[in-house]
């Protein structure tokens, strides 16, 4: 029996966000897609579960550089272009902080979020406005040169901000406003979004971070992620993309140095001029080519060279009670004993108990989310993967319990309510839940870590040179942009864009 | 503008563009291709095993219990006391899947020679499967299985510490599993089982409950037919004799034959339990479809016709108006993956392409898009026109 064509112009591997994103793109140029994903739906992580009848979202918070109907950012417009089609509900506030000595909560728009800042540590206004104008700079400049390149010189005069601060780790900017601490600490909350400390987080991903979020807000799809990654993938098939769930692509086949198609785990050989891989470089260059002997060296390097970002261990509940009930008024709440957030890092090594949650209630922000009466509440911390790597097997179980419990006490004392007395279901999502969906390396959710040896920048400048077999292409959090479902979507452009752009050259050159 | 001065803010692009390349040139050039989160994914969820039958016994005058091995000698996984598993028969060519709760307990998985159990009544009519265990399967048997599905297991983080098991018939194989697991000292919560049955002949894995009594296992027998010689507790399972064995804050596990949930469904109301304190366990494959709410009777006897792509392979099949899409599919030798076969769990999640169907509305356990795409769980609908079905690749 056949059930694949003869040949494809391309193979994604991986039907989450950023192939679904390589694929739409693809399939809008003409092209001959498939897309073979492992799980029995689309999506990966931006997925969704029902327990006792109640649907879960999975893992989003918030998804980034979306932007009003009418003024869309880049990927709430690729989303419009493409013809996905998605409701979106735009979340009422950017944070609710509540760190040692605050309780603030801060909405969107940089002068909306400076003022209240202000209100918070007064005489601070002018400084805090200063700095988010010089991350929504960066952020101009990063979204134009993605798309237009151009000479250093030219930059300079161009892109000035973006050019004098693409050194810098965050802190050392921030540094230079002279910012009383507190008013610090209320411009830090959203770094675990891109999982660096400030000492090695490039100002640039900060920039963008706080211009994308802080800027314009953030969103998300009615009926959870799975909406987003069912319209993107139900789009792709009526542009003629072929999906096929539950084919695990075991082999990527090179030949002379060029990727020509891949095996599955099932036995099929499928052919294909490209391959976009969803699968991280550690795990396509350790295991995935064949023959092994196809791998350069160069690539081992590489893959060895950088620092894994962060997982996922969030505590997802269903409360019998309404929000309003139970005291939570915030659709999503940052809680630290510290906002120092290289300590934090230090600590998210471990395997708790984590000092910084971040707390999501989505009815506050998605009036359909559960039935009445009931409310939706997840905690959640992003922790590295180095302590989950220690635990064992037979383990496992009460290490997940141990570290759930501490993080729904720390919340419940927090709120004045225990939370125990009113779950209704309950899913405790590890690195290891990560792994078992998604095959993703390390249970790692966030690709590599943005940091000063790693950085977005040099990423740009060096990408050519570490595309190492020819006609193989990475989309994921794993890619240029790194992490997060906003970044996912542009990550799986760009290695749409370099399908593209070679077989233009080697059209070209015919 | 000015960060630190002119040449250093000038110069950063290329300075971490050398920090790259260094931390590269650096770097060990050894594959390292180890994943220790995979590792313990494989030994929670290694997907579906090869099993040796090591052992067929009674479990009563109408029940057997089968123990089952790996093939290979390896490690069963871990799951919870109260999970199913899911075993595959090859029946003329085809393969038929079934679940079954698993009756032994998950320390008994992972021990020496470690081994899992299943134990199935004799149907009454209404189940090949279930003959063929108690008439033909023996020692050495083998069989491909899933171990560990389904959501209905103790989380401590959630129930009391005090659990009421309200067992029917062949239902009692969860709260077995749970019983043992406490016994072993790898579950900790007091279970009290009450444990409906017609009469003491009916009562499947008798000796072995009660072998497990202890301070925190507590069996009581219910038998609701005529029997002068019985000095236990008589009747159904009553809100008046649920009440008796519960305690301040109690979680209900319920697991029996559908007419027994909705018997069971207006007691607990008379008890006034919260809701997050009741746990059914899914009930399987509906035995009558056509005594659902909604259900189109005029169409019962009618076989349309169903086209089943499989990548751009496409086939055409049969399928009986009173029989779920994935009976159509197994019958016509066709494999989809199921496991709950009760519209819950989503392994046979299905793109209905055209045609439509009858969805079991008790039996619905699909996200909101996937019904606005017309996406089904195969084993919860039924054909009520000619239909064309997409489903993965197997």
């Amino acid at each position: 029996m056949k059930f694949y064509k003869d040949h494809y112009d391309v193979i994604v591997i991986g039907g989450a966000l950023a192939g679904l994103s390589s694929a739409l793109m693809l399939a809008d140029k003409g092209k001959d897609v498939l897309v073979l994903e492992r799980h029995n739906l689309p999506g990966g992580i931006a997925s969704s579960f029902v327990r006792g009848g109640i649907e879960i979202e999975a893992a989003l918070h918030e998804m980034m550089s979306i932007g009003e109907k009418n003024n869309r950012l880049k990927v709430g417009k690729f989303f419009d272009d493409m013809g996905v089609d998605i409701e979106w509900l735009k979340v009422p506030e950017a944070y609710h902080a509540s760190l040692p000595g605050i309780e603030v909560t801060l909405h969107p728009g940089l002068e909306t979020f400076a003022k209240e800042v202000d209100a918070a540590v007064p005489g601070t206004y002018d400084k805090v406005l200063r700095l988010l104008n010089l991350c929504n700079s960066v952020f101009d400049s990063v979204n134009e040169l993605s798309i237009h390149p151009m000479s250093k010189a030219k930059m300079l005069l161009k892109h000035e901000a973006f050019v004098k601060t693409a050194g810098y780790n965050t802190q050392e900017v921030i540094d230079s406003f002279d910012l009383p601490k507190k008013a610090q600490d209320l411009l830090a909350p959203y770094w675990i979004y891109v999982g660096s400390g400030f000492s090695d987080l490039p100002f640039t991903i900060y920039s963008v971070l706080m211009a994308d979020y802080v800027g314009y807000g953030s969103y998300i799809p009615r009926k959870f992620s799975h909406e987003m990654s069912l319209k993107m993938a139900e789009r792709a098939e009526a542009m003629g993309v072929q999906i096929e769930y539950r084919q695990h692509v075991e082999k990527i086949l090179v030949r002379d140095g060029k990727a020509y198609g891949v095996r599955t785990a099932r036995g099929d050989e499928i052919y294909a001029d490209y391959v976009i891989s969803s699968s991280y470089p550690n795990k396509v260059y350790t295991s995935m080519i064949e023959p092994a002997s196809e791998v350069p060296a160069g690539a081992i390097k590489m893959v060895n060279g950088r620092r894994l970002s962060l997982t996922a261990f969030s505590v997802i509940m269903i409360l019998d009670d309404t929000a309003e009930h139970l005291g939570i008024k915030d659709y999503s709440e940052f809680r630290g004993d510290t906002m120092d957030t290289d300590a934090l890092y230090k600590d998210l090594a471990g395997l708790g108990p984590y000092r910084y949650l971040t707390c999501i209630c989505h009815n506050l922000g998605n009036d359909t989310a559960t039935p009445p009466g009931t409310c939706s509440y997840s905690i959640t911390t992003l922790p590295r993967v180095d302590g989950w790597k220690t635990v064992k097997a037979e383990d496992y179980d009460k290490v997940k319990h141990q570290v759930a419990k501490q993080m729904i006490d720390d919340m419940s004392a927090y709120l004045g309510v225990n939370l125990l007395d009113h779950i209704l279901e309950i899913v405790i999502e590890t690195p290891m839940t990560v792994n078992r969906y998604t095959n993703a390396w390390n249970g790692c959710i966030y690709g590599y870590a943005h940091t000063m040896e790693d950085h977005i920048i040099a990423r740009l400048q060096t990408a050519e040179a570490e595309s190492f077999i020819k006609h193989l292409e990475f989309s994921g959090a794993h890619a240029i942009s790194g992490d997060g479902m906003g970044p996912a979507v542009t990550n799986g452009r760009k290695a749409a864009k370099n399908v593209l752009d070679t077989m233009a050259a080697e059209e070209a050159s015919k | 503008m000015k960060i630190k001065g002119f040449l250093k803010d000038v110069t950063g692009a290329s300075r971490v563009t050398k920090a790259r390349l260094s931390a590269f040139a650096n770097a060990s050039a050894k594959p390292e291709a180890t994943d220790p989160i995979a590792d313990v994914v494989k030994e929670w969820h290694p997907g579906r095993l090869q099993l040796v039958v090591t052992d067929v016994r009674e479990a009563s005058k109408t029940a057997r219990t089968v123990r089952f091995a790996r093939a290979d000698g390896g490690k069963l996984p871990f799951f919870y006391a109260g999970q199913f598993m899911v075993l595959d028969f090859e029946i003329d060519g085809a393969v038929i899947s079934r679940p079954y709760s698993i009756s032994s307990a998950p320390y008994q998985a992972r021990q020496e020679n470690g081994f899992v159990e299943i134990t199935v009544r004799r149907s009454r009519g209404d189940g090949f499967i279930a003959d063929y265990i108690n008439d033909s399967v023996k020692v050495g048997d083998s069989f491909t299985a899933l171990v560990g599905c389904g959501q209905f297991y103790y989380e401590p983080l959630r129930d009391a510490k005090h659990v009421v098991a309200l067992a029917g018939g062949v239902g009692i194989t969860p709260f077995a599993s749970m019983a043992k697991e406490i016994a072993g000292g790898a579950l900790d919560c007091d279970l009290t089982i009450l444990y409906g049955s017609v009469s003491a002949d009916d009562i499947i894995m008798k000796e072995e409950l009660e072998a497990l009594k202890s301070e925190k296992v507590h069996v009581v027998h219910v038998l609701s037919g005529d029997d002068p010689a019985w000095q236990g507790e008589k009747g159904f399972l009553t809100a008046e004799l649920i009440k008796k064995y519960s305690a301040p804050d109690t979680t209900y596990f319920i697991c029996g034959p559908q007419v027994m949930y909705t018997f069971l469904r207006g007691e607990l109301k008379k008890l006034d339990a919260p809701q997050r304190r009741i746990r059914f366990e899914v009930f399987g494959q509906a035995k009558d479809i056509t005594t659902f709410p909604g259900y189109p009777t005029e169409l019962k006897d009618k076989t349309f016709q169903l086209t089943v792509r499989r990548g751009v392979h496409e086939d055409v099949i049969p399928a009986k108006a009173t029989e779920s899409l994935v009976v159509a599919l197994e019958r016509a030798g066709i494999r989809i993956e199921t496991a709950c076969r009760s519209g819950e769990c989503g392994f046979c999640r299905t793109k209905v392409l055209a045609g439509s169907v009858y969805i079991c509305p008790e039996n619905d356990g699909r996200r909101a898009a996937d019904r606005d795409f017309n996406y089904v769980h195969a084993c919860a609908a039924y054909p009520t026109s000619d239909v064309k079905i997409k489903i993965p690749i197997e």
